[in-house]
């Protein structure tokens, strides 16, 4: 992993810059001592570009991170395999003093760290953040809250992730994850919403799919009536997720229907195009 | 014309500061780690003090469109509380490297204890270590022999001169200053300090090589226009803009810049609002104000 890791930032990064990160490593592997770590793991900075992206296999984790955040997790990686006190040790003090993007990094890092029970807190933790980026280095793309959150950190984690309107489908786990009381909340968020005259992201109601009593059907007939054609397509999902309990949409809504039948609407492809439209228009 | 403000105290100051420091033409800022007003009695309110410097006071200057940069280090007051040095000192090679960290400072002597200067040392061989500038801080009384005395140690330490940005200079101390080759700051702060008249004059006589013009603005009286100020009145009594440029924009770039930390295109080339750096996708940032506002009265006496 750490090898792969080294190798992908190696096809783009500073030549030099790669062999410091090797040095650096190989130095540490011989006797390991904190203070060359903090050294070396803030002072990446001073040696790769952060506006640089590295690109590994299509399918790999890594693909699209900036320089500083795959150098940082290489050394992170390099931490993991030193003996557990030291690795928790050293773990803490990084992340207690970290600036936003060591903190990327370091949240990135999670899901391939030891010892994962002792960074649980950690992880619920860094979700209070405020800073989107810093949110989603924990909930996005990272297996870590789906192996390790108790329900309600997991509720907590996914009603910021709507409030902050997040591509949930980039959350692993929303599909199992979903409960009770988290679709109670969703709804309850979306009531707030409604009568602030304000909308919900469609991706939201995943989750509520599966526990459809009357209120929740309400609030399905609702979004189906919406005038974003991205609530349609929500709307339709949790209908085809429902049997026989929202029968009375299934006219409205059968061009949609017809789609998921086809295999051409699913929950990730409505995510994807709905990330896809923002980024467009952003830049439009 | 942009400026450099290369000492300023912004986790005392509010945004309508940060409003009248853009709006003046101040592009980038320093702010050094310093004592905040009354002594600290843990290490872990250093570590949070840190913390916001490269954290929160980054973010909130870069919503007024303001690159903002620190040093870090352990002032010379806190030096003489021991066992809170040490843990500090502990503590300081989390954070030297870092992004935009420009150097170790301000550091120096405050009463000229043994305690300050054991601390001076140890920071000084951490700067040699880390391979960054150091910013000095020179103490209100007994100036002069403290700024000499100051210079000694880090020589003895091994520093060179042109790596060290000594600040607080006044007529008494310049010369020496200078002549030894070290970068000579100056703070432009009302009653206690330095007027900006006084400041005119000594860029008539001392010009402006190796001169730096910084606002050390902070929980006192103090002003964070300090800069743009100084360099309207150097306008108005005839000092030339190249070297009013050199004095509040290039030297401090040029004596800072030595960390690798800090270069003119942070800013020039950086278009708006780094979105990394927005907290909850939403900015801070409410409207602006013009420049006549923000700088109606520039006598600083």
């Amino acid at each position: 992993m750490r090898e792969k890791l080294i190798e992908s930032l190696a096809e783009s990064a500073d030549r030099d810059a790669v062999s410091w990160l090797r040095n650096t490593i190989s130095n540490l592997s011989a006797t390991f001592e904190k203070r060359p770590f903090y050294y070396s793991f803030s002072g990446v900075s001073r040696r790769f570009d952060k506006s640089a992206k590295i690109k590994g296999a299509d399918d790999s984790p890594f693909n699209g991170w900036d320089e500083y955040r795959a150098a940082r997790v290489a050394l992170l990686l390099f931490l993991g395999e030193q003996e557990k006190t030291i690795f928790l040790e050293t773990f803490f003090s990084v992340l207690n003093t970290a600036d936003i993007r060591e903190q990327i990094a370091l949240f990135s890092a999670l899901q391939w760290m030891p010892h994962q029970d002792e960074l649980i807190e950690a992880a619920v933790d860094g979700l209070r953040t405020n800073i989107v980026d810093i949110f989603d280095a924990i909930a996005l793309d990272n297996p870590f809250p789906q192996m390790h959150f108790t329900d309600e950190a997991w509720n907590q984690m996914m009603l910021k992730a709507i409030f902050m309107t997040r591509p949930l489908h980039r959350i692993h786990g929303v599909a199992k994850r979903k409960n009770q009381p988290l679709a109670e909340a969703i709804s309850d968020l979306a009531h707030e919403r409604w009568a602030a005259d304000r909308v919900i992201t469609p991706e939201a109601w995943r989750s509520v799919a599966g526990y459809l009593d009357k209120r929740h059907s309400d609030d399905i007939r609702k979004v189906a009536g919406s005038e974003n054609p991205n609530d349609h397509a929500a709307a339709s999902l949790v209908v085809s997720e429902s049997g026989e309990s929202l029968i009375d949409l299934q006219k409205s809504l059968a061009k949609e229907l017809a789609l998921i039948d086809s295999g051409n609407l699913t929950w990730n492809s409505l995510g994807q195009s709905m990330e896809e439209q923002l980024v467009h228009e952003s830049l439009t | 014309m942009r400026f450099f403000d290369s000492h300023v105290h912004m986790v005392s100051r509010t945004t309508d500061d940060y409003q009248r420091m853009a709006a003046a033409g101040v592009a980038a800022i320093i702010e050094p780690s310093f004592w905040q007003g009354q002594p600290r009695t843990e290490p872990g309110t250093f570590k949070d003090y840190f913390n916001s410097l490269i954290g929160f006071e980054r973010f909130r200057a870069s919503q007024f469109g303001i690159k903002h940069y620190c040093t870090i280090g352990l002032n010379p007051k806190e030096a003489n509380n021991e066992k809170l040095a040490e843990a500090v000192l502990e503590m300081m090679p989390l954070y030297i490297c870092k992004e935009g960290v420009v150097g170790i400072g301000e550091i120096g002597y405050d009463d000229q204890t043994k305690a300050e200067e054991k601390y001076l040392i140890k920071q000084a061989e951490l700067a040699l270590e880390a391979d960054l500038p150091i910013q000095i801080h020179t103490p209100h009384r007994d100036k002069k022999k403290g700024t000499i005395r100051t210079m000694d140690v880090l020589e003895d330490v091994g520093i060179e001169p042109s790596k060290v940005i000594i600040d607080h200079n006044n007529e008494e101390t310049v010369k020496e200053v200078l002549d030894r080759g070290y970068w000579t700051a100056f703070t432009i702060y009302p009653h206690t300090k330095l007027g900006n008249e006084r400041m005119v004059e000594l860029m008539l006589e001392y010009g402006a090589e190796n001169i730096v013009v910084d606002s050390a603005a902070d929980w006192g009286i103090s002003d964070p226009l300090a800069v743009p100020k100084t360099a309207a009145l150097m306008k108005q009594r005839g000092i030339s803009e190249e070297q009013i440029e050199q004095v509040t924009y290039h030297n401090p770039l040029k004596a800072y810049g030595q960390s690798g930390q800090v270069e003119e295109s942070d800013w020039e080339d950086s278009k708006g609002i780094d979105p990394t750096e927005l907290f909850e996708g939403n900015t801070l940032l409410r409207g602006g104000m013009d420049v006549d506002t923000a700088m109606s009265q520039y006598l600083i006496e």
